[in-house]
């Protein structure tokens, strides 16, 4: 029997477009001070019994086992430490690797380090070592990038459900204005000292009228490109009871896949997963997952459901941090998600559901678009919100009490990688 | 001689070059074919499903696929326009991807669709796939046009 496994710190960095005043190593320090000296806890740093290390690219460094060196740095030698690589994906998946090693009892208390440093290449490259991350013998050679993978299945989107431009442009909003209360975030000049110059807060218009990268994602629909760390620490239940007064449950976590090309993905007619809320003549012309859903993402949601005893996932959540890469993915996101039908995902957003004061708001810390993709820390960046969410102290780390979603106690976070290959989807309960 | 970009912090640049030996193993013949005008795939008999991309393994059953000729005449499915790239492509500014329907394939195929007037590619068009005379042995050796 598998033990109960509860969050019990968080820390984060400032995220920016370049931290040239740390090396990676030293931003892992300083997400992981935070964690350990920031969070009202009792814990010491030699009661951690081992660490998951979270990130992406060799490439970006050109330093393979980089996880060593962050073990040495942190001084938890001679402990156990393993390294999970999942594209954007990364973070979810070692957020889901240390609950599995607490909860097996491998480890009763385990730091999660995720961190990335994208800013010693330029942008071209950066896109092109992400590139990497496709087929590299059919989608890259054509001049592929994520960008386009995404657009295309945007416009499939657009095709199949009539989601527009304009619904798009509304998440870019929603997530860039969040992002403006949090002073972590890349795209808040006014509380980041290392934030975007040219960041603070967007109209629908100023995404319209910005350059298309690949039609019909625009640049602010797209997410950022960061420098940063983060770091999460998980305990078993008996010692997470001694360390904290306001554990935070992990209660469920999913895990799905997909065809690496996108166009390698079924399109099966009725061939939705369906989830309890569901009804199975909702989708029965609909043919799926094709390229303009994320199968990956309905498996996570349903295994993490399941296992969390969600049968309502719009009514009995919260709060929710997604992986936001796209605005466009976000839409698809809450569609596979069960928040919205299949097709209406479009109109969530623009009804004000998922705003910090609607129904289920969506990334309230301002997501990938506001605040942050260094891609290691990305999924443990939102685990690590959603943490101080149901603890009710993201405004005291925020620097700001807007950002705080009232009276949260169930939220759901998700970490997805190129297209949809990878996602992961966990429940975190008060 | 290391050229230094900063001196606090101190910033040097690090060149780095890599040149790969890549076998395209039992894919290889699509790429063969092209020289004699021929575009393959591969079948699965026993799923009844055909691959392009060429898998040699049939990833529902397991078995070994088998070579089969397509006309190369489809749809297109989704197309976008790229007016940002990774660094090798900066200099190909603005092209279009598509993912087209092949005639007897089951999967999509992402491709690069050459087109007069950009704002006249549609989902649904009718397309037809085009060989390089002058191979790169890549996937870039085949795109798409529209079909007159």
């Amino acid at each position: 029997m598998a033990r109960k496994v509860a969050a019990v710190a968080g820390g984060l960095t400032y995220f920016s477009k370049a931290r040239r005043d740390k090396t990676q190593e030293e931003l892992a320090a300083e997400a992981a001070r935070m964690a350990l000296f920031d969070n009202d806890i009792d814990l010491g740093k030699d009661e951690i019994d081992g660490t998951i290390v979270s990130y992406f690219s060799d490439h970006f460094e050109n330093q393979l086992l980089f996880g060593s060196i962050i073990q040495d740095y942190l001084g938890f030698n001679p402990k156990p430490s393993v390294r999970i690589e999942g594209g954007g994906a990364t973070g979810g998946l070692a957020v889901r690797d240390a609950y599995a090693h607490v909860a097996s009892g491998l480890l009763d208390v385990a730091m999660v380090i995720g961190f990335e440093k994208m800013s010693e290449v330029n942008t071209a490259k950066g896109n092109e070592f992400i590139a990497l991350a496709s087929d590299t013998d059919w989608d890259f050679p054509i001049g592929g990038f994520y960008s386009g993978y995404y657009a295309l299945m945007a416009r499939r989107h657009m095709e199949e459900f009539g989601t527009t431009e304009e619904q798009m442009a509304m998440v870019a909003v929603k997530n860039r204005n969040n992002a403006q209360h949090n002073k972590f975030a890349q795209t808040n000049p006014k509380m980041n000292p290392f934030g975007m110059k040219d960041g603070g807060k967007i109209t629908v218009d100023d995404v319209l009228k910005s350059p298309y990268v690949a039609f019909p994602l625009k640049r602010l629909d797209i997410c950022l490109m960061s420098d940063g760390a983060a770091v999460l620490i998980l305990a078993s239940e008996e010692k997470a009871k001694k360390i904290t007064d306001t554990p935070i449950w992990i209660t469920g976590t999913g895990a799905g896949t997909d065809a690496m090309r996108a166009g390698d993905r079924p399109r099966t007619l009725a061939g939705v997963p369906i989830l309890p809320h569901e009804n199975k003549q909702w989708y029965k012309k609909l043919e799926y997952p094709g390229v303009h859903s994320f199968r990956a993402g309905r498996e996570s949601a349903r295994q993490a459901y399941k296992m969390a005893g969600i049968t309502n996932p719009l009514k009995q959540l919260d709060a929710i941090e997604l992986h936001d890469a796209y605005t466009s993915s976000e839409i698809q996101t809450y569609e596979d998600l069960g928040l919205a039908k299949y097709g209406e995902g479009g109109k969530l957003v623009e009804d004000g559901v998922t705003a910090i004061n609607g129904d289920l708001p969506v990334n309230p810390s301002g997501g990938l678009i506001g605040t942050m993709h260094a891609v290691g820390a990305t999924g443990v960046m939102q685990a690590v919100e959603m943490f101080w969410q149901l603890q009710g102290v993201a405004g005291k780390f925020h620097g700001s009490d807007k950002t705080q979603v009232k009276n949260a106690e169930r939220g759901l976070i998700h970490s997805h990688a190129g297209t949809g290959t990878y996602v992961t989807a966990s429940i975190m309960e008060r | 001689m290391t050229e230094v970009y900063s001196m606090d912090p101190l910033i040097i640049k690090t060149p780095y070059e890599m040149s790969y030996k890549h076998s395209y193993g039992k894919t290889s013949k699509f790429f063969t074919s092209l020289s004699a005008g021929k575009l393959m795939a591969t079948r699965c008999d026993h799923c009844k499903f055909t691959f392009l991309p060429p898998r040699a393994d049939c990833p529902y059953c397991l078995a070994e696929t088998k070579w089969v000729e397509i006309s190369g005449k489809g749809i297109v499915h989704t197309f976008s326009t790229l007016y940002f790239s990774g660094e090798k492509f900066l200099k190909d500014l603005p092209f279009q991807l598509v993912y087209v329907e092949l005639e007897g394939v089951d999967t999509l195929f992402l491709t690069r669709l050459k087109i007069k007037d950009k704002n006249s590619t549609k989902i649904g068009m009718k397309i037809k796939m085009k060989i390089s005379r002058e191979p790169e042995w890549r996937s870039s050796d085949v795109w798409a046009e529209p079909e007159d």
